[in-house]
């Protein structure tokens, strides 16, 4: 055995350490981006939890997480029970986890942030549902509950949540979805931001409470349906691309956005959308779209919004990543057509500017500048200028001005014994919101069901 | 289904967490929040002569940012009247029937004003009485509290009064500033006590203002020592609560407290020989909200572990206790640092190099970033040199980087009480270096 230092003392030359971190690795030990906390974090995370009194964290959670109690159970080492709690608020507790944009709701009020940061909210409450999932192990037990008297259509995030409350409720309830479980997350939210395991993670727990049948909800199903139910619940969402309506939309290479995340998140393959794309539209769903792109392989991905950056609803986190990506946004640009013989080859654009007058949005309103056109190339050009709720059996219901469908402060609509929630009623959300929704309006569906079964 | 219902010497609760008698027991109002919240049972706020309390009562302990490591107070008894308590007591009592609820007493050592206190507690139909042998400051002074916890024929002596008087269970609190807890602990036994409380607070100073030179807290300028509680106490407490569980003389049920602020401690109290756990500190920093997690996650645990009532885990840990001489001295594990996980702080070998056995080198690794050189030292356990102290894997920032590894053969165990029936006496170090190296045990 030999010993080095035994007897001679060495004097070490101080070692000259120069720390660098390489660009985007400080934002990333920061803000945990696609990775799950392991435990030391989310221990050191909920510690800097204040605990403080009023909570202001969970009046901004749509569903109103019961977050002070989830963060001091992780903080005790008690999983199961954080688990439990966020997953009995929000049926939807491991993809709200993943990607809710907690900085307009819980953490936009953290008291936290006045001191330093706020806390990492949404990557907590994802760390308790992994944490559970790996466990492999849950007190919550199905409930006992009474016969059909509710359907549900629609498995997205309203629905299943409304369904997974009024079983809570004590009723049994039918749900209605013409494909697999899970709605938009499912359909269209791409997988590098919500893998399947991550949403299927919830739609399995869920699906212990409920039956779900396979149908594409029609005129003459959905009458019968009312038939069989004492209440019904629309969670349908917004199915149908908005058509732009500029010459040129029929092309091949025109591609409505739904369809196109659609595609790529279940066949990418089949997908060939070439070198140049050009997206229109300004939305969250927009910067998804532009993302997709370039995952895909285009090598210039333009994003053309008709107003500036300050009117763009967006969430900030999503418009940097897209920019981190090399997506080029431009600004104060509008499509007037796009141009092409059989398959298209460009968009013809006009430069705009804001004018002082403000639309019912509260957004200045962009006017044309004549003679600014010119044309951007593309292979494919992707249409995400909105959508709309469309169905030949929604006809009979009264609509808001936007055209979605009407509902009182009860979630009823027009329609007695029908109510709504989602996306369909409120237009383009988030998950958490219909979510919130579906839970509200199972309350006031129970009330309405029990009042008849009275 | 778990089952967390308890019985403490004859006092019953659905589960084992009650309110210490502290601040949080000190009226019906947050007596009855508590029990509203989920709490099994409270020992109201010591009771009994008449005190007046001063303004800056509390000092603590922070430690790298967390606030109240410790708590210290020069808090006296409930500064409320005997009369008042008594009634609000009675009240609790009658609109909570289910939880434990349980009177603390304290009045000067005569056996009338002791058989009086006693009965006029029991008349309130309260669930047991605690006797306070414990407060450390302004109650001892006038030959109260830990006066008497501290001389173990006063504490039989009393609690004999009590026990004589009494119908309902008796819980003597003991004070752990005393050399040997188990002295007071079997005075208590002597004296008829149904369960042993404790431990109640340590004598401490708090601090020294280096701006004013003054005692923090400061009262006026002047201050003196207080009793600590909270977290920081809370291995002192795990021991004391544990000698007295194995003492064969006492043998009485335990209701323990000092650092509980989650439902783990409480468990390692229970799984030390306690049957119930007492919180005050920590209800004093978050709240009686607490109580949902310690429900929740001592249920959830036992259920992963497939536990079904705390009968089944209390005082199951006590079989490890044992003492030096009979710890096998030919186990042996060394340290081994995970290279994936190391982060390369070296925290590890500085502490080794100056505060242990210099058995970490580091290994030069450059690493070329962004065109700068990083030069990364890579610590690596020389084996055969690491005597197994366990400093490094203590100082190490990262979970589950280093790790303790089994390296003897765990055929062979001797402790140093059977070696010293082997080796001639009086013990030579020359033939102790032999046996040593028989074993291959080098010592540097
Ligand atoms: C691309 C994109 C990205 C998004 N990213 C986020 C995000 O990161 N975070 C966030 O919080 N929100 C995000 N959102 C918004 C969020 O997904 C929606 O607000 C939410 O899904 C709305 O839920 P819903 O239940 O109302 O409707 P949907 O999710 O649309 O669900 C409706 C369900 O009804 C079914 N259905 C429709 N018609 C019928 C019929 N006739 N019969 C039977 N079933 C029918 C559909 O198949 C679907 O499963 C995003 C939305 C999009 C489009
Ligand atoms: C402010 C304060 C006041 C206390 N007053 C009493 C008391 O009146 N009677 C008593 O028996 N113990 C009293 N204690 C001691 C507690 O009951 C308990 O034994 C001790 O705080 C340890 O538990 P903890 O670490 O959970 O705080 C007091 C403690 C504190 C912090
Ligand atoms: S905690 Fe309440 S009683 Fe104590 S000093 Fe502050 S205000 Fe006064």
């Amino acid at each position: 055995m030999t010993r080095i230092k035994q007897g001679s003392i060495q004097k070490k030359e101080p070692r000259s350490v120069i720390r660098v971190y390489p660009q985007g690795l400080r934002e990333s030990v920061i803000s945990f981006p696609n990775n799950t906390m392991n435990q030391q974090q989310a221990t050191i995370e909920s510690e800097r939890c204040l605990q403080c009194y009023d909570s202001p964290c969970t009046v901004a959670c749509p569903t109103h997480i019961d977050i002070p109690t989830f963060i001091g159970m992780i903080r005790s080492g008690n999983v199961i029970g954080a688990a439990e709690v966020v997953k009995t608020s929000n049926a939807l507790a491991n993809t709200c986890g993943k990607i809710c944009p907690e900085e307009i709701f819980c953490q936009s009020v953290c008291t936290r942030a006045k001191q330093d940061s706020p806390i990492q909210i949404r990557e907590l409450h994802f760390y308790a549902t992994q944490m559970e999932s790996r466990k492999g192990f849950s007190r919550l037990k199905v409930f006992s509950t009474i016969d059909g008297a509710v359907a549900v259509i629609g498995a997205g995030p309203a629905g299943l949540s409304c369904a997974f409350e009024l079983t809570k409720l004590g009723h049994k309830v039918d749900v209605y979805e013409k494909d697999g479980i899970g709605g938009v997350p499912r359909n269209s939210i791409p997988s590098f931001r919500l893998a399947n395991d991550e949403l299927e993670s919830d739609t399995n727990f869920l699906s212990r409470f409920f039956k779900t049948r396979k149908e594409d909800v029609n005129a003459r199903l959905f009458e019968e349906i009312r038939h069989h139910h004492k209440a019904i619940f629309l969670a349908v969402g917004l199915g149908v691309d908005r058509p732009i309506g500029i010459p040129g939309e029929r092309l091949k290479g025109v591609l409505p956005v739904l369809q196109f995340l659609h595609k790529a998140k279940i066949q990418p393959s089949v997908l060939s959308i070439g070198d140049r794309v050009v997206i229109i539209g300004g939305g969250n769903v927009s910067l998804d779209a532009a993302a997709t792109a370039k995952r895909l392989g285009a090598e210039s991905v333009v994003l053309i919004y008709r107003r500036s950056e300050s009117e763009m609803r967006v969430w900030k986190s999503e418009l940097n990543e897209a920019r981190r990506q090399g997506v080029e946004i431009r600004f104060l640009t509008n499509p007037v057509a796009i141009v092409g013989k059989s398959e298209i080859s460009g968009v013809m654009c006009r430069h705009t500017r804001l004018s002082k007058e403000k639309d019912e949005s509260g957004r200045r309103v962009p006017v044309e500048l004549k003679g600014s056109d010119f044309v951007i190339d593309a292979d494919t050009v992707i249409v995400a200028i909105g959508q709309s709720v469309e169905a030949e059996w929604l006809e009979g219901f009264e609509r808001t001005e936007n055209g979605y469908v009407k509902v009182n402060k009860n979630f009823h609509t027009s329609v007695s014994g029908v109510f709504a929630g989602g996306d369909m009623v409120a237009g383009e959300g988030t998950i958490v919101q219909a979510v919130a929704n579906g839970k509200q309006a199972a309350h006031t569906i129970h009330e309405h069901v029990s009042k008849k079964l009275r | 289904m778990v089952d967390l219902s308890i019985n403490c010497g004859g006092i019953k609760s659905p589960n084992p967490f009650w309110l210490a008698s502290a601040p949080p027991t000190n009226s019906a109002y947050q007596v009855c929040k508590a029990f509203e919240k989920g709490w099994g049972g409270a020992v109201w706020k010591t009771i009994g002569e008449p005190v007046m309390n001063v303004v800056n009562r509390y000092g603590s302990v922070d430690y790298n940012g967390q606030k109240i490591l410790g708590i210290n107070n020069i808090e006296l008894i409930s500064d409320r009247t005997v009369a008042v308590n008594l009634k609000e007591i009675a009240e609790t009592k009658k609109l909570w029937p289910d939880r434990a609820l349980i009177v603390s007493l304290m009045v000067e050592s005569k056996r009338e004003t002791w058989h009086d206190i006693v009965k006029r507690a029991i008349d309130t139909g309260c669930d047991g009485i605690e006797l306070n042998y414990g407060c450390p400051h302004g109650m001892s002074e006038r030959g109260m509290g830990a006066a008497v916890g501290q001389v173990p024929e006063y504490c039989a002596m009393i609690t004999e009064w009590v026990t004589e008087a009494s119908t309902i269970p008796v819980l003597v609190k003991l004070t752990p500033n005393v050399s040997d807890i188990r002295y007071p602990g079997r005075a208590a036994k002597k004296g008829g006590a149904d369960g042993i409380s404790l431990i109640n607070t340590i004598n401490t100073i708090m601090g020294v203002d280096l701006d004013t030179l003054e005692l923090k807290p400061s009262i006026d300028g002047r201050g003196g020592h207080g009793g600590y509680a909270g977290p920081a106490v809370k291995p002192i407490a795990l021991n004391m609560v544990s000698q007295i569980a194995i003492d064969p003389e006492i043998q009485l049920p335990i209701s323990a407290m000092g650092g509980v602020t989650t439902w783990r401690d409480a468990l390692e109290f229970i799984l030390l020989g306690a049957t119930s756990v007492q919180v005050c500190t920590a209800v004093m920093h978050y709240g009686f909200r607490i109580i949902d997690d310690m429900v929740e996650g001592m249920g959830n645990w036992m259920e992963e572990k497939g536990y079904r009532s705390l009968d089944e885990i209390r005082g199951k840990s006590l079989k490890c206790i044992t003492d030096f001489g009979s710890l096998n001295l030919l186990y042996k594990a060394i340290a081994r640092i995970d290279e994936s996980k190391c982060i390369q702080c070296n925290l590890c070998t500085i502490a080794c190099d100056d505060g242990a056995h210099q058995c970490i080198d580091v290994l030069p690794k450059d690493k070329h970033v962004n065109g700068n050189v990083l030069h990364i030292g890579q610590p690596k356990v020389r084996e055969a040199d690491c005597v197994g102290c366990r400093l490094c894997y203590l100082v190490c920032p990262v979970d589950g980087c280093i790790s303790m590894v089994r390296v003897d053969d765990d055929k062979q165990s001797i402790s140093w009480n059977e070696l010293m029936k082997q080796l001639p006496q009086p013990l030579t170090w020359e033939a102790l270096r032999q046996f040593q190296q028989k074993h291959g045990i080098e010592i540097h």
